[in-house]
Order: C-alpha cells, then sequence, then structure tokens
C-alpha cells in the first residue's frame, strides 16, 4: 500500500523531468527550439549581407556604397581611420562576425542548452561582442568624423536587435553548468555535453 | 512596459539628432552623441522579457543627461540643456517603470550567484 502511494507520486514527478528533456527546469519555453533561433540567424544573415556590401566597397570592389540620407557620410566613414585600423577593414570583420553568428546559431538540435552547451556559450560570446563593437562604432562616427552612415546603423541595429534573443539561450546553459556543480559533477564535462 | 522601452528607444535617438536640430558643439554634443546610442541601445535589448533589467542603466544615462549639461554649460544656449533636462527626466521615469515578466526563466540571472539550495528541480 504503502508501495502503490510510493510509485503514484514518482508519476508525477517523471512527466516534469522528461519535459525537461527539452524545456530547462523551471522554464516554460525551450530557449534552443527552432522557432527561438532562426529568427537570429535570419537577423544574422541580413546583417552579413549588409556588413559584406560595405566590405567589398572597402576593398574597392565595389566603386560606389548606397548612401540615401547623409550625403558623403557613408564614404568618410568607411574611410577612416578607425575603419582601417586593422589589417582588414571594419565591415570585413563585422561581416565575419554575422557569419560566426549564424553558423553558431543553427549548429547543434534543439536541445543543446545542455546536450552542446559549449556551442550555445561560442553563440553568446559572438552576437555580445558583435553589438558592443557596432555600438562603439556608432559612438565613433559622428563624435571623430562629424558623419553618419545608413548602412553602418542598420548593420548595428540588426547586431543589437539580436542580443535580447541569444541571451535567453545562454541563460538556460549557465544554469545547467550551476546544477551539474551543485550535483558534484565536472562543469567541464558539462560544458562539453558530455554528462 | 514595452512601449516605454519604445519610447526610451526613440528618446536616444532623439539625442543622436539634437546637435543637428540645435546646432551646438563641444561638450554637450559629445555627451548626447554618447548618451543616445547607448540609450537607445539599452531600451532596444530590454524589449526581452529575459533582458528586460537591462533597460534601468537608462536610470543612469538620465541622470548623467539631467546633471552634465547642467553642470559643464559647454552648451551656451539654454534650448539644448533644458532640451537634455527634459529628455533626460522622462527617460529616467520610463526606465523605472515596473514590469511584469510573464515567462519563467528558471530564477533568471539572479539564480547564477544565489546559493544553489533553493535548486529543488536539480534533475
Amino acid at each position: 500500500m504503502a508501495r502503490q502511494e510510493y510509485n503514484r507520486d514518482r508519476v508525477e514527478l517523471v512527466e516534469p523531468f522528461q519535459r525537461s528533456r527539452l524545456i530547462p527546469p523551471g522554464w516554460d519555453k525551450n530557449p534552443s527550439s527552432w522557432s527561438e533561433r532562426l529568427p537570429i540567424v535570419g537577423l544574422a544573415l541580413i546583417g552579413f549581407m549588409i556588413a559584406a556590401y560595405l566590405a567589398l566597397y572597402q576593398w574597392r570592389v565595389l566603386d560606389t556604397v548606397w548612401e540615401p540620407f547623409f550625403g558623403e557620410g557613408s564614404r568618410i566613414i568607411l574611410n577612416s581611420r578607425i575603419s582601417h585600423i586593422l589589417p582588414i577593414p571594419d565591415a570585413a570583420l563585422g561581416a565575419f562576425g554575422y557569419l560566426l553568428d549564424a553558423v553558431t546559431g543553427l549548429v547543434g538540435g534543439r536541445r543543446r542548452w545542455r546536450t552542446m552547451p559549449w556551442m550555445v556559450v561560442i553563440f553568446g560570446l559572438a552576437v555580445g561582442p558583435l553589438g558592443i563593437v557596432s555600438v562603439a562604432l556608432v559612438i565613433f562616427q559622428p563624435v571623430l568624423f562629424d558623419a553618419w552612415c545608413t548602412l553602418c546603423l542598420a548593420s548595428a541595429l540588426v547586431s543589437i536587435l539580436m542580443v535580447g534573443p541569444a541571451a535567453d539561450e545562454v541563460l538556460a546553459s549557465l544554469q545547467y553548468f550551476k546544477r551539474e556543480r551543485a550535483r558534484g559533477n565536472s562543469m567541464w564535462r558539462a560544458f562539453w555535453g558530455l554528462s | 512596459m514595452l512601449w516605454a522601452q519604445v519610447i526610451n528607444a526613440c528618446l536616444g535617438i532623439w539625442l543622436m539628432a539634437s546637435p543637428a536640430v540645435f546646432g551646438h558643439e563641444g561638450i554637450g554634443r559629445t555627451t548626447e552623441l554618447i548618451i543616445g546610442p547607448l540609450a537607445t541601445t539599452f531600451a532596444i535589448i530590454a524589449l526581452w522579457e529575459v533582458t528586460r533589467s537591462v533597460g534601468k542603466v537608462n536610470i543612469i544615462l538620465g541622470l548623467w543627461l539631467m546633471i552634465g549639461p547642467v553642470v559643464s554649460l559647454g552648451y551656451g544656449h539654454i534650448a539644448p540643456v533644458i532640451n537634455d533636462f527634459v529628455v533626460g527626466v522622462t527617460m529616467i521615469a520610463l526606465a523605472r517603470t515596473r514590469v511584469s515578466v510573464e515567462g519563467r526563466f528558471g530564477g533568471g540571472w539572479s539564480s547564477l550567484w544565489r546559493d544553489a539550495a533553493g535548486d529543488r528541480m536539480g534533475t
């Protein structure tokens, strides 16, 4: 009799456990689902196209650059010393960043917040700093060169829009690391999805 | 509230345009061109529930707008100082609006540095 009661309790406990294989404990949605991730990948691809176009101008594959609002603004910004502070032009670096966002956003299944946390962490590290650099460049544009660049602003907006949606998956992985450590498991193994 | 963050994002863009609108130079212009993009960024990030608390940073930026231009007197015009003050006050008020987070995020970011004792769903 006591045993039956025990089993009934277990049945109720099993259901949330199975849900938690997709949905993190204490959450009501799965941050690694495709409906959460594909919009971010879409934004990353838009950002990639903008940045790649600007990089082609900076490399002079294209002779002109589209600038509907600020006259000479785009040309001043894209040829400025800040843009060429590194061996490759800044838009090329941005294009690489967006591509990294898209790839690390796509790789891994619907449970990757716990089966492939390292990919989620790289994804977060790709999205976050790209946003920071974009905003820094938006500040530099007018302060240093007194000019604006429409497509640079559009690119910055795209990179900022990705931060919020990307953050929840990172949070789920970090909480997973913490639970694993609380249970005495290796965080190193958890990071590589081995536990 | 979402609209509060949307308005703050627009206020940031208004700040970016302000130097051209009022035609001022110097430290006031630089202040607006730094705070504007930052305020818009934090407001946009705060549109998502899991990063909603990021919008609170605009309280600090709003204070800077209220105090900075008045102290530095870098404007020479009264209009931009008043503009920045009003934008700062509005930004603080909107950043402070109480927001209800509907989704559950396993205790959120603070769960990462809270004691693990509250972690009942350890599986």
